[in-house]
């Protein structure tokens, strides 16, 4: 549950926040870069649910299962959220919503490792 | 009751930036809601005070992200009285935190003022309080 996977996911994340910023600075709106970006790492959070259910599965470690999924299903669900929130105010301020999303992205997969490594709530 | 949230120049507490506070809260919310579950569920006997004021704390949280979303006069009324229990609560357990170490047995969201989550929990009911000033009706 460490390693590279997750470390790319982090460095989207923030990659994604700091654009979010900029637009946000500079007056302008969400484009092409921020959605796609926001796809990709959609796609890479599925990925760590599927991959990180199936780690679990395989493992006979003791650490907190149900937390673990928790995470990862918040993981994954917290993107699409954010966009359905932040559709409902076409002004910057749901961009301020997205990034804040890709804000909690990387704290949310710090959780995963430590829930992964043992240290639980 | 909804005259305020049809007309568009008054501004409602769940639009611009308020939009923005909105998913904070919601975030906290989801947060403390499942950990506090998690605690209650799993091992409540060891901390029983400390889980207890978690629940409280998610609690609150839930219901501020709701009344802020929702932006109506009896809303505002609930956020603002939500936010203050919560400031009450943040100022109260952080105080407390320091003054008697270790009397939670283990942490709450609002020991050391949020300390573990950099402080959000306390500029969150102040920023929350703000808010529902700026976008009071004239």
């Amino acid at each position: 549950m460490t390693g590279w996977y997750a470390t790319t996911i982090i460095g989207i994340s923030l990659g994604l926040v700091t654009w979010s910023a900029i637009l946000l600075v500079t007056h302008r709106a969400p484009d092409l870069v921020l959605a796609l970006g926001g796809v990709v790492l959609e796609l890479l959070l599925i990925g760590f649910l599927i991959g990180g259910i199936v780690q679990m599965a395989g493992s006979e470690q003791d650490f907190a299962r149900a937390e673990f999924v928790g995470y990862l299903l918040t993981g994954t669900a917290i993107l699409p959220a954010a966009f359905i929130w932040a559709r409902g105010d076409k002004s910057r301020a749901g961009l301020g919503v997205i990034a804040v999303a890709f804000l909690v992205l990387p704290v949310i997969v710090l959780r995963v490792q430590q829930v992964w490594a043992g240290s639980g709530v | 009751m909804s005259e305020q949230g049809l007309s568009p120049r008054i501004p409602s507490t769940g639009r611009g930036f308020g939009r923005v506070l909105v998913a904070i809260y919601a975030i906290f919310a989801l947060a403390a809601t499942a950990r506090s579950v998690f605690q209650i569920t799993t091992k409540f006997s060891e901390a029983p005070l400390a889980y207890l004021l978690s629940a409280l704390a998610a609690s609150i949280y839930v219901v501020a992200t709701i009344a802020l979303a929702r932006g109506d006069r009896t809303s505002r009324r609930v956020a603002a009285g939500a936010i203050l229990i919560e400031l009450i609560g943040v100022l109260t357990i952080g105080t407390a935190s320091l003054v008697w170490p270790g009397a939670f047995g283990v942490a709450t969201v609002w020991s050391g003022f949020g300390s573990g989550y950099w402080f959000v929990p306390l500029v969150l009911p102040v920023v929350g309080l703000w808010w529902l000033r700026h976008t009071r009706s004239p």
